[in-house]
């Protein structure tokens, strides 16, 4: 019989944390996409909508984002807190698993420290932009 | 047959830059791409360099890079390796070229001590060896058939890109003693593999499963050093 033992667990560094969120934030993206899919179909993408309008819904379903839309009430249907709160964890964990790849790859590729700090600032005030422009547009539309 | 070798040649005390050098063999379709290597050098070009030792698949010696894909070019026959006529050899990436075909090992090898491949275990052995389960010793054994070629560290993308990544290699090594029932070293070694440059540096491309000439299962066995330090068990 195999016999198993015990190490003490080794505490966090960002490699490691970052490197479980990748996964993490890979299947959230794939179960949240789904859920926005159901949602849309369910509040009437089935008869109203094409392909093409369906994914815009599903991935950001923002009114000013509509344009040439022939569905008459899409401001008032979609906008809800469902989709609110949806779009919130998808642009978050989008945007997060993109910025940690541009992290990696700079990683991989500076090899200088002070270079590869200054852009780890870099990529963290932009992923903050990006971050707080994308709520901006959820909360207020 | 005859088959038309591309390699790549260096030589840093008076090439600038590598070239290709070309050379057209007589060669058997069974023969391997180590007798084509050695008709060049001694039949056509005797400045050509590469390293070899034993010539079976045993000592890794002769590692490179064939087709733009790691092998040992005593392993490899020449009908496997052929491309309409052609086979282009380059040294494995990754590593300083010492010249042609040779490389600098020593940064493969430094990286290799720092999971301390070798047992560890402070308590007083009985009268005679150390005694071992069948079940036990066959945990690890895919990770002992490691010769230490470098075929999987100088085909893994995060290895080219950052020398400072432990590398493949390195891990199947520790991966042979950390999951060794009769070793004590499991936590020490797990430290330097949990730090940045360690194990979640790999990406899960593969590279170095397709490419280990002794067929070991890489990236599971990377795999299970990863579960070893999220989960803190060695079973």
């Amino acid at each position: 019989m195999l016999r198993s033992r015990t190490v003490p667990r080794r505490g966090w560094n960002l490699e490691f944390v970052m490197w479980v969120f990748t996964r993490v934030s890979g299947a959230a993206m794939l179960i949240l996409g789904a859920l926005g899919m159901i949602g849309a179909l369910i509040m009437g993408a089935r008869t109203q909508m094409d392909l093409a309008t369906l994914m815009r819904w599903t991935f950001f379903p923002n009114p000013n984002h509509v344009v040439n839309s022939n569905i008459p009430d899409i401001n008032l249907g979609w906008v809800s807190l469902y989709w609110r709160i949806l779009q919130t964890l998808i642009v978050f964990f989008g945007v997060s698993h993109g910025f940690n790849g541009l992290r990696v790859v700079m990683d991989d590729y500076i090899h200088h420290d002070a270079v590869r700090k200054v852009l780890r600032v870099v990529i963290l005030v932009l992923w903050i932009a990006v971050m707080a422009v994308a709520l901006y547009i959820i909360i207020t539309s | 047959m005859k088959v038309h070798f591309k390699i790549k040649r260096f030589n840093p005390e008076k090439d600038k830059k590598p070239y290709w050098g070309e050379y057209d063999v007589e060669a058997d379709e069974s023969d391997r791409v180590l007798d084509a290597l050695q008709t060049v050098k001694w039949d056509i070009d005797g400045t050509l360099n590469f390293r070899r030792s034993c010539a079976h698949g045993i000592c890794g010696s002769d590692a490179m890079r064939i087709n733009g894909r790691n092998a040992l070019a005593c392993k490899l026959l020449i009908r496997d390796a052929v491309q309409g006529g052609k086979i282009t050899i380059e040294p494995i990436l990754g590593l300083p070229v010492i010249k042609d075909l040779i490389v600098d090992m020593e940064p493969f090898f430094a990286h290799y001590r720092t999971v301390m491949p070798f047992l560890i275990n402070n308590t007083t052995p009985g009268e005679r060896e150390r005694l071992q389960s069948p079940e036990d010793r066959e945990r690890y054994d895919d990770s002992t058939k490691c010769i230490l070629c470098a075929c999987c560290t100088t085909s893994c993308p995060s290895f080219w890109a950052r020398g400072d990544y432990v590398g493949p290699a390195a891990i199947v090594q520790a991966h042979r003693f950390i999951f060794d029932s009769r070793d004590q070293g499991a936590a020490e070694r797990l430290k330097v593999l949990g730090e940045p440059d360690g194990v979640w540096r790999c990406r899960t491309v593969f590279n170095c499963t397709d490419v280990c000439p002794r067929d070991i299962q890489v990236t599971r066995v990377i795999g299970e050093v990863k579960a070893a330090l999220i989960t803190g068990k060695i079973d």
